[in-house]
């Protein structure tokens, strides 16, 4: 019975592995930023495995304490991560199908409740 | 193998990496909160308003409710009724039934130092903040509304359906609860609510109770001014004077 | 006692297997109202910023309150040692069981977001009387349910008299923190008052005892068992009592804030013409829940007719149902008082009307159906009802 769990978790945990490092829908911001040769995320490995945790520990300090440093704030990762449309120069939202956050989450099968709340797309006039 | 996991570490390389891009690629995202707040807010502040209901016009109040929200973004929604949209402030004619004075006031969370919408809620989600800002936590909310009976104000409203884009400061949806926040993205930043702002006289002051010096506290030393329900103890934020 | 055989109900007939049809697809239609209405969001609902809490509240509190009533039944063999009661014991836990399942079920349905439940049981606010309210119901579920084992396995039972004691103390706590959900409202002043507290206990018992009473004779008559006169008749008194308690409490209650002054306007709400509460209530709650079962429970002529108590119990729980309509719904519609001495011209005020939505109704109808099928499934799986309630089962000394 526990060999099974060993064996379940760890196919859980290497499926946010399994993902290559090439992202079809990596975002507008943050492909530029990598075509730049510049290294935002230290360690993609990490942010796959912690971003929930950092966004978890962020959004209590900002709302109950309100300490609003740009350090994963959710704010940051949709300006970069979000893809635009081509033909009307519109931003997708990050939650749409195919796009950035669900793209992901739904190869590994974990549900993200964000954006019943929070805004799916850059602010209005982001370009 | 890598060394092992330190939370801790991490933290400390990827903000390092994030200040190292935030200055080399300037300008894309990261340098928007120029005077953000880093560290957390105490109770040695305590925000307040002062709304003085002889000098607020019909129009000033008019503005208020348009500006909350606009900055807010509440009250498009397509689907509820009247008595179902959002409310977070709203704009009251009241008579004195012995003298007929009538006053104009605009109503809103009145950001209480006892909560009774705190002290009912099951899941810590309804909130004051050290600084005496009153937040719906929507990240724990359950949609019980409990918080809306406890509330004397009827401050509070439910978002009957779904949201999309929403302000970025400002996360809003379907079967949670909301109120006015005395905009606190803005007075994280040292600026003042948008209701405040949008009036251009001094019938709406903005500020800390605690500081002697404050416009607030000077004014609220020498006018006499009121807090509705004040039989019930709440010692709230928002006050009223000429009511 | 010791000639009391309980059994389980055989259950194959064709009129069990429509009843947990039909039970069934009341349920399974409160699933589908429950999953349109959180889709959409609850603007498909008659509910507002104003009226909050609509008709899945007042079914859901309706039947918790009921739910804790029908545990009375045991507890009057436990607590107070009346042997006669024994033999409806676990019939007892199972139907207090049932109703609280059911009115959970609703009251969790109609959360903004039932997704989160996990929340409610993790994040606690030990101020919040809601919070109370849930490590209440879930100890009832884990008291009752042990206190039914303890009777059922024959070792245990030398303990079940003590647990059900605890149990009746609990139901007790557990009525009046629901009571006081309502009770302090310190802003409203339609409820701000802790005779809510023991309003409810005592609403509690009336309705969980004609819940109790309708099923019991319901499960008598369809399963061609002996239900003696002695029982039903004791039954039938205390529910008369009941009734009435329920009717002196409303009449203290209201009264009360007549007397007062400051509630003067709140309670023109029952003699303002024009409200639809002013009908329930007096139609509704008084006539019809009270006076009228009261009338069918004692008078001589239609006294000890089986079918008559079971109109009077219906009417009961109809009656009551309309009491909690007229507490919850009524006591929302009417403004809050914020300015005391002055009068809101306009931007807030007056009494807001509410029309419950349909699919409101079936999940709160659900509930009930929810609560039925529990019953009924459990009484043909697991020995709840003695297989004779006669007269000469029920009391030996009885003479006929």
């Amino acid at each position: 019975m526990n060999r099974l769990l060993v064996v379940f978790l760890s196919l859980l945990v290497g499926s946010v592995f399994a993902h290559t490092n090439e992202h079809a829908n990596l975002g507008k911001q943050a492909s530029s930023i990598k075509a730049s040769g510049k290294v935002f995320h230290q360690s993609i490995s990490i942010i796959r495995r912690m971003h929930p945790e950092f966004l978890h520990h962020k959004r209590d300090k900002t709302l109950r304490q309100g300490v609003r440093t740009d350090e994963y704030s959710l704010k940051g990762c949709v300006s970069c991560h979000a893809n635009k449309n081509k033909t009307n120069n519109q931003y997708h939202s990050v939650d749409k199908k195919g796009q950035f956050c669900s793209d992901c989450h739904q190869q590994v099968g974990v549900s993200l409740d964000c954006f019943s709340c929070h805004r799916t797309t850059p602010k209005e006039g982001f370009l | 193998m890598n060394k092992t996991l330190n939370r801790r570490d991490f933290i400390k390389t990827t903000s390092a990496a994030t200040i190292g891009v935030a200055t080399v690629a300037s300008g894309i995202t990261l340098t928007t909160f120029a005077s953000a707040n880093k560290v957390p807010v105490t109770n040695e502040k305590r925000w307040g308003m002062l709304i003085d209901t002889n000098k607020l016009t019909e129009a000033d109040i008019d503005g208020m409710v348009s500006a909350c929200q606009q900055e807010q973004g509440w009250g498009s929604e397509v689907h509820s009724t009247g008595a179902q949209r959002p409310d977070w402030i709203k704009k009251l004619k009241v008579k004195d039934k012995a003298t007929g004075k009538i006053s104009n006031l605009a109503l809103m969370c009145q950001h209480c130092e006892e909560p009774p919408c705190v002290d009912v809620c099951p899941t810590n989600a309804s909130m004051k903040r050290e600084d005496g800002i009153v937040l719906v936590d929507k990240h724990l909310c359950i949609g019980c509304r409990y918080c809306m009976m406890a509330c004397p104000y009827d401050a509070r409203s439910f978002v009957h359906e779904t949201l999309s884009n929403q302000k970025e400061h400002m996360p809003r949806g379907k079967g949670t609860v909301e109120a006015c926040t005395m905009c606190v993205h803005k007075v994280d930043k040292g600026e003042a609510p948008a209701c405040v702002v949008s009036v251009n006289s001094d019938a709406v002051i903005f500020g800390d109770l605690y500081d002697a010096s404050s416009q607030i506290s000077q004014t609220l030393k020498t006018v006499q001014s009121t807090q509705i329900r004040a039989d019930l103890n709440l010692n709230t934020g928002v006050r009223y004077s000429g009511i | 006692m010791s000639n009391i055989r309980f059994e389980q109900i055989e259950g194959k007939s064709l009129g069990f297997y429509v009843l947990v049809a039909g039970l069934g697809i009341l349920v399974l239609a409160a699933l589908g109202s429950m999953y349109y209405m959180e889709h959409h969001g609850h603007f498909v609902t008659g509910m507002s910023n104003r009226i909050v809490w609509g008709m899945p509240h007042v079914f859901a509190l309706f039947l918790i309150v009921a739910a804790s009533g029908a545990l009375n039944v045991a507890s009057i063999s436990s607590v107070f040692g009346k042997k006669i009661y024994k033999p409806l014991s676990r019939l007892s836990g199972l139907v207090a069981l049932s109703l609280l399942a059911g009115g959970l079920m609703v009251l969790v349905l109609d959360l903004g977001r039932p997704d989160r439940l996990i929340v409610a049981m993790t994040e606690y606010n030990f101020k919040s009387i809601f919070a109370w309210n849930i490590i209440l119901y879930n100890g009832f579920f884990v008291i009752v349910a042990i206190y039914l084992w303890m009777m059922f396995e024959r070792r245990m039972n030398k303990f079940s008299q003590k647990l059900g004691m605890v149990a009746f103390v609990w139901r007790l706590v557990l009525t009046t923190g629901t009571g006081s959900i309502f009770g302090l409202l310190v802003a409203r002043h339609t409820y701000d008052a802790m005779i809510m507290a023991p309003k409810f206990v005592v609403m509690s018992f009336s309705f969980g005892l004609a819940f109790y009473l309708l099923i019991l004779m319901a499960s008598y008559k369809w399963t061609d068992r002996k239900l003696g006169d002695i029982i039903v008749n004791r039954l039938a008194n205390l529910l008369g009592v009941f009734v009435a308690a329920v009717l002196y409490f409303a009449i203290v209650f209201h009264l009360g804030n007549i007397y007062l002054a400051e509630n003067n306007n709140v309670e023109m709400i029952l003699f303002s013409m024009d409200s639809i509460y002013t009908n329930l209530f007096w139609y509704g709650q008084i006539i019809l829940g009270s006076i009228v079962p009261l009338i069918l429970i004692y008078h001589p002529a239609t006294k000890g007719n089986r079918s008559i108590l079971g109109l009077a119990s219906m009417l009961v729980i109809i009656g009551g149902f309309i009491q909690m309509y007229v507490l919850i719904i009524g006591g929302q519609a009417y403004p809050l008082e914020m300015f005391p001495g002055k009068e809101i011209l306009e931007g807030y005020g007056g009494i807001v009307s509410y029309t419950p939505s349909l699919p409101e109704i079936i999940l709160g109808v659900g509930g009930i159906a929810l609560a039925l099928i529990a019953v009924t499934f459990l009484i043909k799986f697991l020995p709840f009802l003695p297989e004779s309630l006669a007269d000469e089962v029920s009391n030996p000394h009885h003479k006929s």
